[in-house]
């Protein structure tokens, strides 16, 4: 049943995928100012928008976990905060790669690559926790913690660093309510690689919480084992 | 039995009376603990005041400044980096200690409100703090020649907003830190970037006030670090019971 789905979900991701490389690279039209390197932005915001949705979904997993209970929160916490890396991690890249040749630098002290880079040492620092303390429900009761406390910390840094400075070009609404996408079929692309993207985060999602649900069954399976043990090793 | 001092005892009347009302008792005990335990030979003031001056050292040979209040602006860096970096190591020490000979258990059995214990701990570490703060200040007029004027009583509310909210998150975690294999590699690599808003505001405040600038420099910067503040005490007081819960 669950391996049907997640078919059926690799097969959608895979068409949707196809569909926003083509767009990107063949319908849409090119730039005017900034020439074919502003293709790479139909990667760069789906990834961004991924990694958001990621970390909030490892806030809101945090709060569950602690109020309610369940490994089943914590491995979903724990998921969405790799897989969040990752694509935090890609959003840096391939903004490197396109300020290159507009702005002449790899990387600059901008407020919207400033928080992202804070963002990523924050799920990082969460994700280096998990690595070092191991597996028990303290650790997840501790990861819970960061996880919420990060993502209420998130506000705060974007309201300061962007206090301290900003030149990151306000490509989808500025405060004038217009956005810098002048062609329907630029806006049409961004949306494609947007659903692609997000399909492709549920079926990296759906597979990693499977795995990590089997291996919280497996250490409950241990634990009752070794209980059993004990008592027949009593007798 | 040695001699107790007076007058830190009478201030520690003031600041925890040994009778209070219920919801104050277990607070005011807690602090008074502490402070007590810090008064008889505790050493984590000393280290963080000895800490403090050092990296300010390091600063100094790191950036050779010229001194002057043409300085200001890395003058206001190197306190903020002596603060964060001392404060990493001496703050989270009032949980840390709790550690040893398991009393951290014997305060999860007790009756106490996890809420008032973590406020204990960060007034505890607040305090320890604030002594550190007034040796690397003092420090600092010296080595980058500033003078004893004003422009260091401006400097006060950032430095206060800035300590109160590294206290809170050292404290929030020096409680998952003590208690997690590598731990203390844990803590500055949750800590500092978490830190990240309060820092940027504490630069650009101590900045303008150093550099002379007027109070409306320094206001956005502020509320800033109250924002800061609000967040990390109130996270810690809810939060905190999770924390110290064992399985």
């Amino acid at each position: 049943m669950a391996n049907t789905f997640t078919r059926t979900l690799a097969a959608l991701t895979g068409l949707l995928m196809f569909a926003a490389i083509y767009m990107t690279f063949v319908f849409v039209p090119t730039e005017a100012e900034q020439g074919i390197v502003q293709r790479i932005f139909y990667f760069h915001v789906p990834c961004a928008w991924v990694a958001f949705a990621a970390f909030g979904i490892v806030a809101i997993s945090g709060i569950f976990y602690l109020w309610l209970g369940g490994q089943i929160w914590d491995d979903l916490g724990y998921a969405c905060a790799e897989i969040g890396m990752v694509f935090c991690t890609l959003v840096l890249v391939t903004g490197s790669i396109w300020a290159r040749p507009i702005w002449g630098v790899w990387w600059t002290w901008d407020s919207r690559l400033t928080t992202t880079l804070i963002l990523w040492l924050l799920y990082g620092g969460y994700l280096m926790l998990r690595a070092m303390a191991g597996d028990s429900p303290q650790v997840a009761r501790f990861a819970a913690v960061i996880g919420i406390v990060a993502a209420a910390d998130v506000p705060v840094i974007v309201v300061s660093v962007r206090l301290w400075r900003t030149i990151h070009p306000a490509v989808l609404i500025t405060k004038q309510g217009e956005h810098g996408l002048t062609d329907p079929r630029m806006v049409a692309t961004l949306l494609v690689a947007l659903a692609a993207f997000t399909a492709l985060f549920a079926w990296l999602l759906l597979i990693r919480f499977a795995s990590l649900r089997t291996r919280s069954r497996l250490a409950a399976l241990e634990r009752e084992l070794n209980l059993a043990e004990a008592a027949a090793g009593d007798l | 039995m040695r001699a107790r001092p007076i007058a830190p005892i009478i201030f520690l009347r003031i600041l925890a009376p040994e009778r209070a009302d219920p919801p104050m008792a277990g607070f005011a005990a807690v602090l008074r603990k502490d402070l007590t335990l810090e008064l008889r030979g505790g050493e984590s003031t000393l280290a963080l005041v000895a800490l403090s001056i050092l990296i300010l050292i390091v600063m100094v040979f790191a950036l050779d400044p010229a001194g002057g209040a043409a300085d200001a602006p890395i003058a206001a860096g190197a306190l903020w980096v002596a603060m964060i970096f001392a404060g990493m190591a001496g703050a989270a020490r009032t949980v840390l200690a709790e550690r040893d000979n398991g009393c951290i258990r014997a305060l999860y059995l007790s009756p106490l409100d996890r809420g008032a214990l973590f406020l204990a701990k960060l007034a505890a570490a607040s305090i320890f703090m604030i002594v550190a703060e007034a040796a690397v200040v003092l420090m600092l007029v010296l080595f980058f020649n500033l003078d004893f004027d004003l422009r260091l009583a401006r400097m006060l509310p950032a430095l206060a907003l800035g300590l109160i909210g590294f206290a809170a998150l050292a404290t929030l975690l020096a409680a998952i830190s003590g208690r997690v294999h590598a731990g203390d590699l844990l803590m500055p690599l949750l800590a500092v970037p978490m830190y990240v808003p309060a820092l940027i505001a504490g630069v650009k405040a101590s900045a303008a006030a150093l550099g002379g600038a007027p109070w409306s420099a320094m206001g956005q910067w502020l509320r800033i670090m109250i924002a800061f503040d609000v967040l990390f005490v109130a996270a810690g007081f809810i939060l905190f019971e999770h924390l110290l819960d064992e399985d």
